[in-house]
Order: C-alpha cells, then sequence, then structure tokens
C-alpha cells in the first residue's frame, strides 16, 4: 500500500503540467486522416489545437486548421454568419472529406448552436461535418482525450453489421504517453502482433482513416496503450460492440518483466505461446548482452540510488517494477500527472507484488512535483525538462530527462514498450548520469600554481 | 482593391505601390485588413502574459479553465528556463471547471490569491482573467481589492481576455498597467539615476547567456557613453527596478510600437521623458537612438565620442560592404512588420539599397501603425509587394503559392543586383541574407550592422553553390500546400529562427515573437 501525499495551499490554484480539454480533443482529431478543423474562438485558441497537431508530429504542411477568431462583438452578438462563412470557405480550400467544427471555452459558454449550424449547412458543403464543443473548462488534457474517444464511438458500425474478425485488434489511445515518440510504441506493438498473427484493425486514433474508425467494431479485441485514459472507451466497446479488452489489468510492457507479463498474456491470449516465449527469450537475452559489453556500470550506479518518478500512469506505472527489480533502485516518490480509479489500483498492486511503499500522488502540478522532490531525499528524478529544472532548483545532480516535453533533440523514433525500449530509456538516463558527474572545469585554485599548465596560467 | 493599386498589377500581384498608398488605402477601407482564418495570432490573453513573464518574481495568476496557463506556460517559462538558465517557473491557474462556470469562480480567486501569496512569496501576484471568466463576468477587481489587505504581494488584475483585443492589445495593456506599480519621482530618487536610462517594450525573461542579443548591444552601446541601464522593462525586470524606473533620465524604446505604450505612459504619468525611434537595426537607427537617450542623459559629447570609436571599428568592412551594395535592391520578407520596416530603413540609410518589403499583410497597417507612421514621418516609404498567396486561407509564411509568385515576381530582376531579406526557409533564386538566424546577432548597433555587411557579403560571395535540394524538399515536400512556419513540427519549429511558432508539447519550449 502505498502513502499518499498531502499539500498544502493547493485547492484552489494549480500550477498546470497538462493541458486542457481542448487540447486532449485536438490530439484526438489529430490521429484522423484526411479531416480539416474549423475552430470556433478568439484566436489564442487555434495555438492549442495546435499542441494536439504537435503532439502526433502531423506534417506542417498537411495540417488544415481555422479559426474565426471571435472578437469582443463576436461574443455579445453571436457569431453564427462567422463560423458559416469560414466552414464553408475551409471546404472549398481544404477538400477533405470530414470537418471537425470545435467550439472552446467562449463558443460553449456563449451557447452558439454549432450542431444546429453544422446540420443546416451539411447539405451545402461536401466535407462531413462533426460539431464538437471542447471548452477547456470540461477538464484537463486526459479528460479531453476521452471526450475525443466518446465523439468517435457513434460514427462505429453496430455489432450486427459487421463481421468479427478474428485475431484482430484495435490498439486505444498511443498518444496519451509522455513517450517522446510514442509512435514507436505504436509500432512495436504492431509488431509483435503480427509476429503472433494478429492484425491491427484501427488505432484509436494514429492515422486513421474513417473507414477504419467505422470498422473497429469487427475487431475481436481492444489493447489499451496508455493508464491515463481511454478506460471509459474500452468500457462502451465492450458493452456496446461486444469487443473485449486485452492486458488492461497489466503495466505496459516497460522492462523485462512487465514485458514479459505482457507477451505472455497476449501470447496465451491469441493462442500463440510458443512465439510469445521466443520474443521474450530473445529480447532478454539482447538486453543482457548489450548491457553485459557496454554497460557494465549501470550495477554500481544504480544499485539502492533513491528515485522519484514523475511521470504519466503509462509510463510511470510500467517503470517502477524496472527501476526495482531490475536496477536496483528505490523508487522514494511516484508522482502521476493523471488520476484516474484504473491507475490508481494497477499502481497499488503493482506496489504491493514489490513490497514497497513509496510515497505516491496523482494529477499533480508543477507546485507540488517541486514540493515532493524538495521534502524527501531523492538522488535522482525521471521525468520531462519540468522536472529537470525542478530539480536544478532545488539541487538533485541527476534528473532523467526521458519525458515529453524533453530538451533532447529527438531525429528518431524510438520506443520505451518492449527490449529495445528499455535500451532506449537506459541509454537516456546512462547519458544524462554521465553529463551530470562529468568534470566540466578543473578548479586550478586547489592545486598549487606549478601544476598549471602555461596555457592556463597566462589567461585571466 | 486591384482597382486602387497603382502600377505593377498582374496576375499574382495584388498590391505594389509605397507603403504611404497602402496605409491610405487600408485606412480609407479600399483594402481587407482582416486577417485569414488560418492566420491566427496568439490572443490578448498570450501577448499580455508574454510581458509579464518578464517581469521577475511574480506570479502570474491565470483566471480560468488551466489550458491557457498550461499553454503560455510552456511556450514562455519553459523557453526562460531553456534559454536563459533560469530556474522553473511557474504560471498558476485558478483551474475553473464546468461547475465553477455555471456558479462563478469568485471563491477559487480569493482562495488562489492567499494559496500563491502563502506558496511562492511574490512581489507581485498579476490576475490575468481569460475568455471564460471574461464572460462569466467574475468581479475580478473587487476580489482583488479585497484580498489586497490579506496577502502580502501587490495585486494587480489585467483584463486581458483572449476575444478582448487584438494579439497586440495585450502587449499595449500590460506595459499601461505596470506603471501603476511605479513611484512617482523625487528630487531625490532622481538624483542617483541621472545618468541611468530604462530600455522599456521587452518581453519574457533574461537574456540568453550565450547568444549576442540584441539587448545586450544596447546596454553595451549605453554603458559606452558612461550611462547605465536601470532595467529593461520586461526582460526579467525586478518590482524593485520598476518602482525607481521613472525617476531615471530617460527611457529609451527598445521597440518603437511596443516601447511606445509604456514609454508614452510613463512620460504622461511621470514625466519621463521618452527616446524611440524605429528598432534600432544598423548605423543610422542606432545612433538616432544614442543621440536621443544622450541628449537626455547630458552625455551628448561622450555619445559622439562613443559613436566615432563604434564607427571606426567597423569602418573598413562596413564601408566595403556599402560600395556594394549601393544601388542594389532588397527583397524583404514582410511577415514580421516591425522588423521588415526596420530592416528596410536600414538597408535605406546604411547601405543606399531600395527595399522592397515583399508580403507585408494589410493586416498590419492598423497594427502596426505607430512605425508606419514613423517612417513616412522620417521620409521612408518603401516599396510593398502583395500577391495573392499572402491573402488567401492557408499560411503566407512558408506557403508553396506564395514561394511560386515570390520567384515569378524575381524572374524579372538580375539575381546579381538583388539580395532577399529573408527567412532560409524561404528559396528565391538570389542571395538569401537571414538576419533572424542566431549566429547573426547582434543586428543592433554598428556591430549589427557590420555583423548585417558580413552577412550580405557572405550571401554573394557562396551564392554560386545551389540552395540545398534537400532543404527545399522538408520545406516543401511535394503535394505541400498549405503550410506555415506557425504550424511546423516540434522538432523543425524549434529550429526555426527567431522563434516564430508556438510551443510543441513533445520538444522544447518555444515562444512567439509577435
Amino acid at each position: 500500500m502505498y502513502q499518499q501525499l498531502t499539500f498544502e495551499n493547493c485547492a484552489h490554484s494549480k500550477d498546470p503540467v497538462v493541458g486542457c480539454a481542448l487540447e486532449g480533443i485536438a490530439g484526438i482529431i489529430a490521429g484522423i486522416r484526411d479531416v480539416c478543423v474549423v475552430i470556433h474562438s478568439p484566436q489564442g485558441c487555434a495555438a492549442t489545437v495546435a499542441l494536439g497537431y504537435d503532439n502526433h508530429e502531423i506534417d506542417f504542411t498537411r495540417r488544415k486548421v481555422a479559426c474565426t477568431r471571435l472578437f469582443e462583438s463576436d461574443i455579445i452578438m453571436g457569431a453564427g454568419e462567422k463560423l458559416k462563412d469560414l466552414v464553408r470557405q475551409a471546404d472549398a480550400t481544404f477538400q477533405t472529406k470530414v470537418m471537425f467544427v470545435v467550439g472552446t471555452c467562449s463558443a460553449d459558454i456563449i451557447g452558439e448552436n454549432i450542431e444546429g449550424i453544422c446540420k443546416n449547412l451539411q447539405p451545402t458543403v461536401n466535407a462531413r461535418l462533426i460539431p464538437v464543443m471542447a471548452g477547456g473548462f470540461r477538464g484537463n488534457a486526459y479528460d479531453g482525450m476521452d471526450l475525443g474517444l466518446k465523439i468517435l464511438i457513434p460514427f462505429i458500425k453496430k455489432p450486427e453489421e459487421v463481421t468479427r474478425v478474428p485475431k484482430s485488434v484495435n490498439l486505444i489511445a498511443p498518444q496519451a504517453s509522455l513517450n517522446p515518440t510514442w509512435w514507436a510504441d505504436q509500432a512495436w506493438v504492431t509488431e509483435i502482433l503480427k509476429d503472433m498473427g494478429v492484425t491491427v484493425q484501427s488505432v484509436f486514433p494514429r492515422d486513421a482513416s474513417m473507414h477504419q474508425i467505422r470498422h473497429a467494431s469487427t475487431a475481436s479485441a481492444n489493447i489499451l496503450l496508455s493508464h491515463d485514459v481511454g478506460y471509459g472507451f474500452l468500457k462502451k466497446m465492450q458493452d456496446d460492440f461486444g469487443v473485449p479488452p486485452l492486458v488492461a489489468d497489466l503495466p505496459l510492457p516497460i522492462g523485462l518483466k512487465n514485458t514479459e507479463r505482457w507477451l505472455t498474456a497476449l501470447g496465451r491470449e491469441f493462442g500463440a505461446q510458443e512465439t510469445a516465449q521466443r520474443l521474450i527469450a530473445e529480447g532478454e537475452a539482447k538486453v543482457i548482452d548489450l548491457l553485459r559489453r557496454r554497460a557494465l556500470m549501470i550495477i554500481p550506479r544504480y544499485r539502492n540510488c533513491r528515485v522519484a518518478v514523475s511521470a504519466d500512469a503509462t509510463i510511470g506505472i510500467g517503470l517502477i517494477r524496472m527501476l526495482f527489480e531490475e536496477l536496483e533502485m528505490i523508487p522514494e516518490v511516484v508522482l502521476l500527472r493523471s488520476d484516474s480509479p484504473e491507475a490508481r489500483a494497477l499502481l497499488e498492486s503493482e506496489l504491493d507484488d514489490l513490497g514497497i511503499a513509496p510515497k505516491v500522488a496523482f494529477g499533480v502540478d508543477g507546485y507540488q512535483i517541486g514540493q515532493a522532490l524538495k521534502s524527501h531525499s531523492v538522488d535522482a528524478v525521471f521525468g520531462s525538462s519540468w522536472e529537470t529544472y525542478l530539480a536544478q532548483e532545488i539541487g538533485i545532480k541527476l534528473a532523467f530527462d526521458v519525458l515529453a516535453p524533453t530538451n533532447r533533440d529527438v531525429y528518431l523514433d524510438r520506443a520505451y514498450f518492449g527490449y529495445e525500449g528499455m535500451l532506449n530509456i537506459l541509454e537516456r538516463v546512462g547519458n544524462d548520469w554521465e553529463a551530470a558527474m562529468r568534470s566540466k572545469e578543473i578548479r586550478w585554485d586547489q592545486y598549487d600554481e606549478g601544476q598549471r599548465p602555461a596555457a592556463a596560467r597566462t589567461s585571466p | 482593391m486591384s482597382e486602387e493599386a497603382p502600377s505593377g498589377i498582374s496576375d499574382h500581384i495584388v498590391f505594389h505601390g509605397p507603403l504611404s498608398e497602402l496605409y491610405r488605402l487600408a485606412k480609407e477601407g479600399k483594402v481587407p485588413t482582416h486577417l485569414q482564418g488560418s492566420h491566427t495570432r496568439p490572443c490578448k490573453f498570450w501577448t499580455a502574459t508574454k510581458v509579464l513573464s518578464g517581469i521577475r518574481n511574480s506570479i502570474v495568476l491565470t483566471h480560468g479553465p488551466s489550458g491557457c496557463a498550461y499553454g503560455v506556460k510552456q511556450a514562455y517559462k519553459l523557453t526562460n528556463s531553456r534559454n536563459s538558465g533560469s530556474a522553473y517557473e511557474p504560471v498558476v491557474s485558478t483551474n475553473l471547471d464546468q461547475n465553477k462556470i455555471i456558479h462563478g469562480g469568485e471563491k477559487e480567486l480569493k482562495g488562489a490569491l492567499a494559496e500563491i501569496d502563502a506558496k511562492y512569496r511574490p512581489d507581485v501576484i498579476f490576475v490575468a482573467t481569460s475568455c471564460a471568466t471574461g464572460i462569466i463576468g467574475d468581479n475580478v477587481d473587487a476580489v482583488v481589492k479585497k484580498a489586497r489587505g490579506e496577502v502580502k504581494a501587490k495585486l494587480m488584475p489585467i483584463h486581458c481576455e483572449g476575444f478582448a483585443g487584438e494579439y497586440r492589445s495585450g502587449f499595449d495593456l500590460v506595459f499601461r498597467e505596470i506603471v501603476k506599480l511605479m513611484d512617482p519621482p523625487t528630487p531625490e530618487s532622481r538624483a542617483p539615476l541621472a545618468d541611468a536610462v530604462n530600455i522599456v517594450g521587452a518581453k519574457m525573461g533574461a537574456e540568453r547567456t550565450e547568444v549576442d542579443t540584441d539587448v545586450k548591444e544596447l546596454v553595451r552601446l549605453v554603458e559606452g557613453m558612461g550611462a547605465r541601464v536601470n532595467s529593461v522593462i520586461a526582460g526579467n525586470c525586478s518590482l524593485a527596478e520598476l518602482k525607481r524606473a521613472p525617476s531615471v533620465a530617460v527611457n529609451c524604446a527598445l521597440c518603437l510600437d511596443i516601447g511606445y505604450a509604456i514609454g508614452t505612459a510613463m512620460r504622461d504619468t511621470f514625466g519621463t521623458p521618452l527616446n524611440s525611434t524605429i528598432l534600432p537595426y544598423g548605423i543610422a537607427a542606432t545612433e538616432k537612438w544614442l543621440t536621443g537617450a544622450a541628449r537626455h542623459l547630458g552625455k551628448e559629447a561622450q555619445a559622439l565620442e562613443l559613436m566615432e570609436r563604434e564607427y571606426a571599428a567597423v569602418k573598413d568592412e562596413f564601408e566595403a560592404a556599402r560600395a556594394h551594395l549601393a544601388g542594389k535592391t532588397a527583397i524583404i520578407e514582410g511577415h514580421d512588420a516591425i522588423k521588415c520596416l526596420s530592416i528596410a530603413y536600414m538597408l535605406t540609410q546604411d547601405f543606399g539599397m531600395r527595399a522592397i518589403i515583399y508580403n507585408f499583410h494589410p493586416w498590419s497597417t492598423s497594427a502596426r501603425e505607430t512605425s508606419i507612421d514613423y517612417l513616412l514621418e522620417t521620409g521612408m516609404d518603401p516599396e510593398i509587394l502583395i500577391t495573392k498567396g499572402t491573402l488567401a486561407l492557408g499560411k503566407y509564411e512558408s506557403m508553396q503559392q506564395t514561394e511560386e509568385e515570390l520567384l515569378r515576381f524575381l524572374g524579372d530582376l538580375d539575381p546579381a543586383q538583388t539580395v532577399y531579406f529573408g527567412s532560409s526557409l524561404s528559396y528565391p533564386n538570389i542571395p538569401l541574407v537571414d538576419l533572424n538566424a542566431i549566429l547573426n546577432r547582434p543586428r543592433f548597433g554598428y556591430r549589427g550592422a557590420l555583423k548585417v555587411a558580413q552577412c550580405v557579403k557572405t550571401a554573394l560571395d557562396y551564392a554560386f553553390r545551389p540552395r540545398s535540394s534537400m532543404t527545399r524538399r522538408i520545406v516543401f515536400p511535394e503535394k505541400g500546400g498549405l503550410s506555415s512556419a506557425q504550424s511546423l513540427t516540434p522538432k523543425l519549429a524549434q529550429n526555426a529562427p527567431d522563434c516564430t511558432v508556438y510551443a510543441g508539447q513533445k520538444g522544447r519550449g518555444k515562444c512567439i515573437n509577435n
């Protein structure tokens, strides 16, 4: 059982490390192919929608977004005509099959009838119009992703309209992950499923067509790739479409043991136990062989190093077993950005199984992360660039910048799931360790003047 | 518009004529000055919080849903940490949910003010209103007024709902409001600051530590004439600096447009003199800037000496470049109105070139009135060229259509006689100088003029090298079209010169330049 951290002076103020519902919804829309977005909002909200597209790294020539740029008079008088004009203009210019018409806080509060406008306009435009009310106050980005997934449900064909395809799955919410190149995790999952003879029907959504979304009910199972969002969608898919969830009660495949458990469960489900065992044997052999040759020093480095993990539930929960069992670190503090009952239960079960009781907090903000790091004696922090700056401020020498937003230049996609994924994490951690511990300049003043090289003596 | 435009009209060019003509047509309503739905700018909330982000030991409390706070925090504060080595900086939100939107968020605001005061012990708490709280009508002023006796920090409401004005209205609003934090000057407060200036019109945090920035160059020049800088407002300034700011000898505007709001507000309220020119790119503008400052500092002789000394240091290279450039044509990208006007001024005044500003959006005629008035008053009237792509739905900054239109226009010009001043993300078939590139700093002052001269020389020396087909394909892929530097993927966006894009969640923070 974990010990939950409490924080004073946080009931009314939050220093957010997660965006709003609009960003989450945009992060779902951005994963659908051949759509455009008309945002009915003041112009600043376009930046929030851009974050959703950034999260998918949508090529900058493929972003089709327009904004009504609401001003005061629009707020007072309503701006239905302005919206209609822009919808027509966007339809003619972008020429996409589907157009999401998204109202943000302002349109949501003043009660713009986006649904009615779309209904009236539909016969006059080519794109299928999908109205969405996405006021940022409807929750954080995780809530927004859940809302976005919910919007897609009516488009999915009823079970009686489709034929179930055996050994096929939908992958749910891969984008709800702080791996800076999360699509590499999705790719790894797709690859191992292929090895097991399982096809991916739809990804909800990443470069998904509306056709794929409509036919999601043909899949024989759903695999949730996040512990931060998607549980509601998973349940709806099971209840309304008869598509059951798989491995939702296991941590995602981060580290050796978690990957083994995950692969074993999938192998069992799809009658591919032998393939699963082969993947596990090959993967573990690769990790161990590479680490033996290149990273023996991680053993004395990491053993009994007290660490804080500040992450999303997706990566964070999986990391804990890897850090504790495989690297022999001691997770002292676990800070998760989201807060769902499912993630709480999973974390609790993991910690009980490991026999450790770190301090834990859910739905943390920047202040709480800072306070937790300050009030616990840790040697290192796993997190993003936010945690890196906080660690510097507090005086924690080791900050492993492995999550988004990261300070790294990342050119190649790198999975965190699976065996290479583990090596990817360890490589980053190893380099951050090296950089932190490397001497930057010799302090000559601690030596006799005679020992200083001539060139250095002449400098001021 | 096309009926009104003077000569040079073709199928692709919708306006080609002097700035004064475009300005007149815009004022008469004969030119569409609205931005297209795809040309979004930061809203008033973003621009207001960008200035507030430059005040040290203050907290911006955004009253509304958390997304607004998160966006500006990632864009500005993460950039501050990355570029300037500053510690983690929060942006706090009252985090209103649906329930609070229905029932009002005043209680949350009151609670948040007390919590922030206790948690961070800031000098000032700025309460920035969002669209949501503006619409539901929370009485922010009353809550703040009541809380004043209950918290230690100074409190200041900033009414910057995103819908409440064009993007620059947020800059102007905050610059006018922070004047209220200042102490009226007295003979006693003026005496120790008789040799000091404020540089006004800056935004965000501290200067980059590893870059020869423009502001650093101005500080060096001010100190070079025996004066000093009290504060760069609001570039990492403190409350103490702000309080004594009116007592300096003169305010020097960093940027004519943005510095004008605070400069005039301080002049009208406290009588602090204002020295403002167009951005001091190059020698002519810098000398105006220095001479104006020196007059109020009583350091005319020192300024003259400084100018001679500085010029002597760059003279040979500068004059060689000038001789080479005089009479040639400069095509200047018009995406950033202030910068392009300042560059046009420099190229005309310092280098004797003919300046044509390309794709200056007519929207800028109202957004940048101060700079345009100044330029026209000083007798400068650069040519403006606007093509259809600029006014189309889509993003004109790096749009295939505008690129092709540019190439068409350049087709008639002699490559040996023409230099393009713009982003490296453009691919004109003439030598290109990108003054926004990080290594091409500073651009202000004499060193800036020399830097420009060196950049031009390098561009001409290597004009024989075709632009990389690899990078061209990166920017303009096959079947590309509706593209923009404002919507680059995060990694590309980070490398885009001069922070022209929003922050990307996956990567490092970035600022918005405008």
